[in-house]
């Protein structure tokens, strides 16, 4: 692969400027503006809303593609089933995990000054792709710095998942029920019963979840101090 | 109740990057980002920590009710002790 910095991009070959630069970190020191350009351009992909929405519309066809590959797998062997879905689902974590850690990670130009105390564009090489290698293995191992305004949106996040999860659930089992009642399962309605009688506790027990945790974790209210007590 | 400050006028005022204000304040530098757009409201300890980091009152910093200009402020302290 001709890889020669002082001539630019344009000994590079295709695979290279387009995809290659992005699986070897460890020569990041060899790339050129142009490769530069685009790795920063990436590391603020979070701060961009339009990009976000994206992201989010591609998770609901991702989802369906994953339940519609589980389905007909599990038809041929339930065994290869699980493993798909299990591999899918792993997949889809990953992915999601990824988007997490890429929202409370600080981009590259944010990392220039707050480590060398210098614009970016005016660090050596070598700090370059020590900056970018670091912030891959942040990446890669989740390690970044979750401080109030995060903590707070994933809080925030959290409680709108849950209260769409509350209706949800209550539609589901709705469902449920409504198939092993009326679906046309004669030989096997009983069992179908048991388990909608599960799922009904399993929804039951996670809506009651929070207000159990509140229970078990509030603590006593302060009584009033004597000398302002009647 | 949206919480008004002057973090960017400071900032400017002392040529102070984001990314520097955050790592004094313990904050990541696109937090600094969403304050001084009104689009997050810090908690006491954060607003309380980038007050002393100014050396100013907390009440300098932040306000519930709109700021006036630094401009016109000076220019009036200027005009009442003259």
């Amino acid at each position: 692969m001709p890889v020669n910095v002082k001539n630019g991009n344009k000994e590079r070959s295709w695979f290279w400027k387009k995809i290659g630069f992005w699986f070897v970190p460890a020569r990041s020191e060899k790339l050129g503006p142009e490769e530069w350009a685009k790795v920063r351009k990436v590391s603020r992909t979070g701060t961009r809303r339009a990009r976000r929405l994206l992201f989010a519309l591609l998770w609901v066809p991702t989802l369906a593609f994953e339940i519609a590959v589980s389905l007909r797998v599990v038809r041929i062997d339930p065994w290869a089933g699980l493993i798909s879905a299990a591999w899918l689902t792993a997949l889809l974590g990953l992915w999601v995990r990824s988007l997490r850690i890429g929202f409370a990670q600080v981009s590259l130009d944010d990392r220039a000054v707050t480590e060398y105390g210098a614009e970016f564009d005016a660090l050596k090489e070598k700090q370059r792709g020590d900056l970018f290698q670091r912030a891959v293995r942040d990446g890669l191992f989740g390690r970044v710095k979750v401080d109030e305004r995060e903590a707070e949106l994933r809080l925030r996040a959290q409680g709108a998942a849950y209260r769409l999860l509350g209706p949800a659930l209550l539609v589901f089992v709705t469902g449920y029920w409504a198939v092993c009642l009326f679906g046309p399962f004669e030989a096997t309605r009983s069992a179908l019963a048991v388990t909608a009688v599960v799922v009904t506790w399993l929804a039951a027990l996670v809506l009651a979840a929070p207000t159990m945790i509140r229970m078990w974790t509030q603590p006593d209210e302060p009584e009033e101090t004597a000398a302002v007590g009647e | 109740m949206p919480l008004h400050n002057r973090i960017a006028v400071l900032r400017a005022e002392r040529k102070l990057s984001r990314a520097t204000l955050a790592s004094s304040v313990g904050v990541n530098p696109q937090t600094i980002g969403f304050l001084e757009r009104g689009d997050y409201t810090p908690s006491l300890e954060l607003a309380f920590k980038i007050a002393e980091h100014f050396g100013l009152p907390v009440e300098a910093v932040f306000s519930p009710r709109p700021f006036r200009t630094l401009s016109e402020q000076v220019y009036e302290t200027h005009k009442r002790e003259a």
